[in-house]
């Protein structure tokens, strides 16, 4: 493990030497030539996810790239193995040495990344924070990430249809005091309330087990025999509700919708195991990153804050590709 | 050898029940006494006043039978992890890994039935996959029993190691992601959902574990030899008995009923969920030690891990059920275990005074 870190940053050294002659080069070559419409071009730009294998990532990954070859961006991508700070911090300092002109990033912590951010961004680069933030408001020069409480109200109107807007709903969440599913929750259960015959039953959290998902999906069921919706906080909470309610013999009778639109729940749209997903739109969130570095570039102003939409998928609409084209993909 | 195990017994028994004139000693088997032993007695009550209260507290919705078939299917995949963990635990061993252990196991049978015809796969796959799970639990297990009968590593760090392991080699093989397929439809509507006579599959098979190794550990030499090396090691060496061979056995049924958990999850689940299983070991001991098995090694019993396995069940449902704040359920259970276990320690020590 060692050996292939140190010799990784051997590689990113020797790069950054490249890059720098490589920059001197550009630099004076286009000094007396096209000068505005290369502000964005041979630009170089990175980007850090939060965890590399999840397709939400992957899918942001894909169309950032695709923007960022398109206006001539020097762009490459990694992300962290695991949703941890001890995994992301090396990676963000290894970037941090090459000295990039733009950098995208989804910080898995609030507030542990700042020191190393804010060092990053007084050397000059440009930062962008993707999908996640950080506390500290002096960094970034925009912020893009979906808007989660709105998440929630689309959720929400979208299972209240399919309950026929009557009965018992619930949310089973991972765990309180995560800022986005907090976010979402809080926007379900105030979008419901427009429903004068929906009653909202207490947040329940599983702790990110889908076997307490099961088991208390199923106790809510044996106390609220009219229940008919279950918003589920992320995709394990989402596996375990519909074992519950399958061992019920309720599938289908209770409505679930579901954060994301990962491939494997996407299937379980298909088979009717989950019946609303709430899709944000990783794609656009790469794009609209690239695009205001790109902005930042050339000088000109850039949105300090964007929220991106989010999209209600049921098995009415899956097959429609203007919805479609929201499933998150697992390779580019 | 037959002379050996006469000698050990009375030591296990003594552990195990108050002494009983000779008389009593006689009429009751020996394997009977320890199976159904007073020990388990406190705890039955607490679950036995824990259902009470619930079924007046919420008339006609928690004792049912739906509920009641929940619960039992709910616990089905702890019951035998725990009953894997009455014996390791009654050597005065522990095993953290079997969260990790079960997800490995998971992800081996799932990779195979992924490449050999996914959901759709026929029921040769299904039982290759089954076959692959218990082989992949079982080998951990004699691994890490093999470490710890060497007696240079403590069970809680080897099996922290394992712990770790177990659960890194899961990830690289997946990437980190639960891979899409990993269970055949075949195994889910039939272990995973299906009935019989009413009884839901997944609990009749923890049952049949149960029963096997609570007869195990009650009334076959391999019982109690485990209880003889709990209560002490020494002694059992030299009456001549392997301790390290038994060891391997001991952790070796650990990961083989953590492979049985790991193909009853897929059946249920229908994924490998790496990410949910951080805290089974932790649910298990718990159950254990609920159902009076002496973290000290020495005693225990099968049938108190039953019961220990069911308190925090009917708890956590029974609070749904009344409705009281979640947050209630973690501080309800926590309390559970420290009475119960106060308790019977309290009970212990005037019966030794007496």
């Amino acid at each position: 493990m060692l050996s292939i870190r140190s010799r990784r940053s051997a590689l990113v050294a020797a790069g950054t030497v490249l890059a720098l002659t490589g920059a001197a080069a550009c630099s004076s070559s286009s000094g007396g030539g096209s000068g505005s419409s290369g502000g964005a071009a041979h630009k170089k730009v990175r980007l850090i996810t939060g965890v590399k294998s999840d397709p939400f990532y992957i899918t942001m990954t894909c169309a950032a790239q695709t923007e960022a070859r398109a206006k001539g961006m020097d762009f490459s991508a990694d992300g962290s193995a695991q949703w941890d700070v001890s995994v992301q911090r090396p990676l963000l300092d290894s970037v941090a040495a090459s000295r990039p002109d733009g950098l995208m990033i989804s910080p898995v912590d609030t507030s542990a990344l700042t020191p190393s951010l804010k060092q990053i961004q007084s050397a000059g680069t440009k930062v962008a924070l993707v999908d996640t933030t950080v506390t500290d408001d002096s960094i970034g020069i925009t912020r893009i990430s979906s808007d989660n409480e709105k998440g929630g109200r689309v959720a929400a109107d979208a299972l209240a249809k399919l309950m026929g807007e009557k009965g018992s709903a619930i949310v089973i969440s991972v765990k309180p005091g995560v800022s986005t599913t907090d976010a979402r929750i809080k926007g379900f259960t105030e979008e419901m309330k427009k429903y004068p015959k929906i009653k909202m039953l207490p947040t329940l959290y599983d702790n990110d087990l889908p076997a307490t998902a099961a088991s208390q999906i199923q106790s809510t069921l044996a106390a609220h025999p009219d229940l008919g919706g279950v918003f589920a906080g992320n995709t394990n909470t989402g596996q375990g509700i519909a074992t519950g309610l399958k061992q019920a013999g309720k599938q289908g009778a209770v409505k679930v919708a579901a954060f994301d639109a990962e491939p494997d729940e996407v299937a379980s749209l298909k088979a009717g195991t989950l019946q609303v997903l709430v899709a944000q739109d990783p794609a656009a969130i790469g794009r609209e990153a690239v695009d205001q570095l790109a902005a930042a570039f050339e000088g000109k102003s850039v949105q300090k804050s964007i929220g991106t939409d989010m999209v209600a998928i049921t098995k009415a609409n899956m097959n429609d590709p203007s919805v479609s084209k929201y499933f998150y993909k697992s390779g580019c | 050898m037959t002379a050996d195990s006469k000698e050990v017994r009375p030591a296990a028994a003594q552990q195990q029940a108050p002494p009983a004139p000779d008389g009593a000693g006689r009429t009751v088997p020996d394997w009977l006494r320890r199976a159904a032993g007073i020990s388990e007695l406190w705890t039955f009550v607490i679950l036995v006043v824990l259902v009470l209260f619930f079924t007046i507290a919420a008339p006609g919705k928690f004792f049912t039978q739906y509920d009641l078939t929940q619960i039992a299917v709910n616990a089905a995949i702890y019951l035998v992890l725990g009953v894997g963990m009455t014996f390791v635990i009654i050597t005065a061993g522990i095993d953290l890994s079997i969260g990790s252990v079960l997800v490995l196991s998971a992800v081996a049978a799932g990779e195979y039935n992924i490449h050999h015809g996914g959901p759709d796969a026929g029921w040769g796959t299904v039982a290759v996959c089954a076959v692959i799970a218990l082989a992949v639990g079982a080998g951990w297990g004699v691994l890490q029993g093999a470490v710890v009968a060497t007696g240079k590593v403590p069970p809680l760090i080897v099996t922290l190691g394992g712990l770790g392991a177990a659960l890194g080699i899961a990830e690289l093989a997946t990437g980190g992601q639960d891979p899409a397929g990993a269970a055949a439809t075949h195994l889910q509507n039939s272990l995973g959902f299906g009935k019989v006579l009413g009884i839901p599959w997944m609990v009749v098979l923890a049952a049949v574990v149960t029963a096997v190794f609570g007869l195990v550990l009650g009334a076959t030499k391999f019982g109690t030899h485990t209880l003889a090396i709990g209560s002490n090691p020494t002694a059992v060496r030299r009456a001549g008995i392997g301790v390290g061979r038994h060891l391997v056995k001991v952790y070796g049924l650990m990961g083989l009923l953590a492979g049985l958990g790991a193909v009853m999850w897929l059946a249920s689940y229908g994924t490998t969920s790496i990410a949910g299983h951080s805290t089974d070991n932790l649910k298990v001991i718990t159950a254990v030690v609920l159902g009076g098995t002496s973290l000290f090694g020495g005693r225990g019993s099968v049938l108190g891990t039953v019961i220990g396995v069911f308190i925090p069940a009917v708890l956590t449902t029974g609070l749904i059920v009344i409705g009281v704040q979640q947050y209630w359920q973690d501080v309800a259970v926590g309390v559970v275990l420290v009475a119960a276990v106060y308790v019977d320690q309290m009970r212990r020590k005037t019966r030794e005074q007496a």
